[in-house]
């Protein structure tokens, strides 16, 4: 049974990416689609902050490409993408935004990059990065670092890693600016995921 | 010159004419050409706005899933919207396109070089600003509102300009700009609303047909991909435009068809002889030639209109040939007999008709002026070949010319009934004179545009998911230099912000903070010096510090520039193509143009009075202060017409009662149209008023044929005259088929004036005996 990258790199004992093979296997699972609910921790490095930034909330995907980001703490802020297009909406600050991701440019690259590691699109970042995976024990982690072709400002580099056993996984997304974005993410609790739809947040996010 | 060779040089001379006036003619179908006048200041102005302005060059395309297709449509927009956007932006034509919820990316690249000045140009009122954005309780918020912007989708972009702008002073002068893409109908916040900024003048139809056809090429390519789920709606001044085109250029075919057909049909029905039609026509051939290359040489291109218009100067220079020839036939006299007696009488209407036109290019109305060149060279031509060439052409030719039923009658009839008939007349000209004054004029130029009903509908409902500015009304700052001009535009911007808070308008763009004044610069350095104390310093430290962010990279406020922001630097970069629709070219000294949004006309108008150098500017106003500049120039023509006309007359008769005689069949005719007119309550324009100053040097052709009478029979001059009139009503009448409004006005207003003077000839001309 196929399986997403996210749920394989939950679930699947992570035996090494030694070589292009076990690369190309790990890709091939990777394309896979059906709903799923995550609770996420976001630490960033600002750099024009002295302390990180941390914020928490949830993350829904669907089998149509659908991605939203509902933050809940400190403060809260919807940030999507659906049907090619990118929808961001801050209550407390009265920002709401929709626009095409073709035209969002860098304010959708990180959450673009997002959608492409937990809905396993793989195909979408091989064009622009090198894959590197490496193993020590049951410890695991997948490299995306730009190729030098595309090594502009815009493009972040991309850190994937988890152990074998734990259903926690990081994600760290580094900008070429310096500052940085790390996710711990795992499934969202039950609870959780029945208090919130794709469907309701994207309603709540476009305001209609 | 013997016959034979005027006859060889004119066959010789003709396909030369004809090859040179193919080779020299540019043909222009720009209707601002032809009908906005550029003698003043604000025409001028109204025309460059018209030709090239940045809003009369912006399409306003609408993409939206069709009403039969599953919902999954309408959740593909955005996506279908941005790919249109991508194969748009790569026609030939394009500027630039986006779409209308988001402003074109290199607008924000253009904000973010605004940082370094950020104390010389964050508010338009600095002193009354300064009190809040260098409120120290403010701070914290501010800092945590950073914070934010900076974790927002925005945050390179805010970024970017807070390492030299912490306070963000620079983009409080673009909130305004923000504001205009905020008000979003559902479907520009869907990205179905998509702005096109082509690059040919509005008014190039040619090049705009090619380009609407590479739009809906484009965009039936990628509807063909998504499944054929969307359509397309479009507006803009270009849409409008080749409308337009495409309807003159039908106007011009079918009038110069059937006006040309029309005549030849009357010259078959009279004289029924193809020999005869066909160097009459070779006649009129020639004359329409030279007046084309005459009007070609005299003006960079000839107006299609021009030639619509000049085609139904067949059926004037027709009557020249015509006269001679029923004399001819009539009396049994060689052509050259013929015209040798009626020379004076032709030269004279001629003379009369040549005025006429020359009166009507007078009027100001620019496209008038080509006519009255083509007519003059047209005239003079068909003049000429037939006093000279004429004769030579039908020297073999037998003619004989059919009765025409009526006209002897009538004739016969008016002498019979003179007294009863002037008694008549009189009463007619009496309730005439009284009924005048309820002539209405037409003051709304709008009437006199061409019917495009299904195309205004369109641009009403893709308006409706745009931003309300309008293209036609703005305010007009004028100055003799930038400087002034600059601070001439901040005091109306301050106008109207409270105009704006008081209800009287929308929204408006204006030049504020894309180009600032050094006064208000320096106004502004001030206000910054004198607000950012130590306390304050110490305070944004203490904001920054509590909200997270860096005291070492955003806590330094630096001192404002020394440097100022100098319009030519700003001018160099790409906000030159931001405000170019509203640093108005053309003029002298400096104007700008500040857009408004849905106002209160009146109540806007009069809240800029006081600011010098400001004022409320409407293209409709304009094209109706033409309007009414035309008609009462055209009034003032159609005087001084008739005054040189009576002059001429009197010079070759030497006789007041004849003079008068000759002229008051035309003028009783243009007394009865317009008491006619005030009575059905008919909106006269100056065009009904050109129309008139036609007819009357048409008709007093006829008078002056009637009373020269120079075959010494009225029956065959009147004969000759209805001859005239047939050919007129033929070519003029086939001005009535056009959907221009200004040709039926001029078909209706020549041919009643012509077809009533012709009618009066006999009755007020006293017969003269054979």
């Amino acid at each position: 049974m196929k399986q997403w990258l996210f749920l394989l790199l939950l679930f699947a004992p992570i035996l090494g990416f030694a070589d292009d093979s076990k690369l190309t296997e790990l890709l091939a699972h990777i394309r896979q689609t059906g709903p799923a609910q995550y609770q996420y921790q976001e630490t960033r490095q600002l750099e024009l902050a002295t302390s990180p930034w941390q914020g928490q909330g949830i993350m829904l995907t669907d089998g149509n490409g659908s991605l939203v980001k509902l933050q809940l703490q400190p403060t809260r802020v919807i940030m999507a993408i659906t049907n090619d297009s990118m929808i961001y909406w801050d209550p407390e600050q009265d920002q709401r935004h929709t626009m095409p991701i073709d035209y969002a440019g860098p304010a959708a690259a990180q959450i673009l990059v997002f959608r492409s590691i937990l809905q396993g699109r793989a195909e979408e970042l091989q064009p622009n990065y090198n894959f590197v995976a490496e193993q020590h024990d049951k410890h695991w982690t997948l490299r995306l670092t730009p190729k030098a072709e595309h090594s502009d400002d815009q493009t972040a580099a991309i850190e994937i890693s988890g152990d074998g056993d734990d259903q926690q996984r990081r994600i760290i997304i580094r900008q070429a600016d310096g500052e940085s974005t790390e996710y711990h993410i795992d499934k969202a609790l039950p609870k959780q995921a029945e208090a919130y739809s794709i469907p309701q947040l994207l309603q709540e996010a476009t305001g209609e | 010159m013997s016959f034979v060779w005027r006859k060889r040089w004119f066959l010789m001379l003709l396909p030369l004419l004809l090859a040179l006036t193919v080779w020299q003619i540019r043909v222009e179908s720009d209707l601002n050409a032809f009908f906005t006048a550029t003698d003043d200041e604000d025409s001028r102005l109204l025309s460059g706005l018209l030709q090239s302005g940045e809003l009369s060059r912006r399409y306003l395309l609408v993409v939206e899933a069709n009403a039969d297709k599953p919902d999954d449509h309408t959740n593909m927009l955005a996506n279908f919207s941005a790919q249109l956007v991508q194969g748009l932006a790569k026609l030939d034509g394009v500027e630039q396109v986006w779409p209308a919820n988001q402003p074109p990316r290199d607008w924000i690249d253009a904000v973010t070089t605004y940082a370094p000045y950020h104390a010389r140009l964050f508010s338009l009122n600095p002193a009354q600003d300064g009190v809040t954005l260098f409120d120290p309780l403010r701070l914290l918020a501010q800092a945590e509102g950073l914070k934010q912007a900076l974790l927002s989708p925005q945050g390179g972009f805010v970024k970017t300009i807070a390492k030299q702008d912490p306070l963000l002073l620079s983009l409080n002068g673009f909130k305004g700009l923000q504001a205009q893409f905020a008000q979003q109908s559902p479907i520009s916040a869907a990205g179905g609303a998509i702005i096109l900024q082509s690059q040919p003048p509005a008014l190039d139809s040619a090049a705009h047909q090619q380009l609407q056809s590479a739009i809906h090429a484009t965009f039936d390519a990628l509807n063909a991909n998504a499944g054929g789920g969307f359509h397309l709606a479009m507006a803009g001044v270009p849409v409008f435009s080749v409308a337009a085109h495409s309807e003159i250029s039908r106007d011009v075919t079918l009038v110069s068809v059937v006006s040309s057909v029309g005549v030849v049909l009357v010259f078959l029905l009279l004289f029924r002889s193809f020999i005869a039609l066909h160097w009459i026509m070779m006649i009129q051939a020639a004359a329409f030639l030279v007046g084309t290359l005459a009007t070609s040489l005299a003006f960079e291109s000839v107006h299609s209109l021009t030639l619509a218009l000049g085609a139904s100067l067949i059926g004037i220079c027709v009557d020249y040939p015509m006269h001679v020839m029923i004399h001819s036939a009539k009396h049994r006299h060689t052509p050259l007999a013929a015209v040798q007696l009626l020379w004076p009488s032709l030269f004279m209407g001629g003379l009369t008709t040549v005025v006429g036109y020359i009166a009507l290019g007078l009027t100001g109305f620019p496209g008038f002026e080509q006519i009255a060149v083509f007519a003059l060279f047209s005239i003079a031509t068909s003049l000429a070949l037939t006093r000279w060439v004429l004769p030579a052409l039908l020297v073999n030719v037998s003619m004989q010319v059919a009765h025409l039923p009526g006209i002897a009658g009538w004739v016969a009839f008016c002498g019979r009934r003179r007294k009863l008939l002037l008694s008549v007349f009189a009463a007619a000209v009496v309730l005439s004179l009284l009924v005048l004054p309820q002539l209405r004029w037409m003051d709304d130029m709008q009437k006199l545009a061409m019917d495009m009903d299904f195309i205004k509908q369109q641009d009403q409902a893709v308006r409706a998911h745009f931003s309300s500015i309008e293209p036609g009304r703005f305010v007009l700052i004028q100055a003799d230099d930038f400087e002034t001009a600059l601070q001439r535009s901040e005091a109306a911007e301050r106008r109207l912000q409270q105009l704006k808070q008081a209800g009287v308008l929308s929204e408006y763009h204006g030049l504020f903070p894309w180009l600032v004044s050094q006064a208000l610069q320096a106004e502004n350095m001030q206000t910054y010096q004198q607000d950012i104390t130590p306390q304050f310093r110490q305070a944004w430290l203490d904001a920054l510090t509590a909200a997270g962010l860096s005291t070492e990279k955003l806590g330094t406020l630096l001192p404002a520039s020394s440097q100022p922001l100098n319009p030519e630097t700003v001018l160099a970069s790409s906000v030159r193509h931001i405000l170019s629709g509203q640093l108005l070219q053309g003029q002298q000294g400096v104007s700008f143009a500040i857009w408004l949004g849905d106002h209160d006309a009146v109540k806007l108008s009069e809240g800029l009075q006081g600011l010098a150098g400001t004022r409320y500017f409407s293209q409709k106003d304009q094209l109706d202060h033409l309007a009414a500049q035309y008609r009462d120039r055209s009034l003032r023509m159609l005087a001084i017409g008739i005054g040189i006309m009576a002059l001429l007359i009197w010079l070759q008769q030497r006789n007041l009662r004849r003079m008068l005689l000759t002229l008051v069949p035309a003028l009783a005719a243009v007394l009865f149209i317009f008491a006619t007119w005030a009575v059905i309550g008919e909106e006269i324009s100056f065009l009904h008023v050109i129309g008139l100053l036609l007819a009357i040097s048409l008709c007093v052709d006829y008078g002056i044929f009637f009373m020269d009478n120079r075959g010494r029979d009225s029956n065959v001059t009147y004969h000759a005259i209805a001859s005239s009139t047939l050919t007129t009503l033929a070519s003029f009448g086939a001005l009535g088929l056009g959907k221009t409004p200004t040709l039926p006005i001029l078909a209706l207003s020549v041919s009643l004036g012509v077809t009533v003077g012709f009618l009066l000839c006999p009755l007020l001309i006293p017969k003269t005996t054979k």
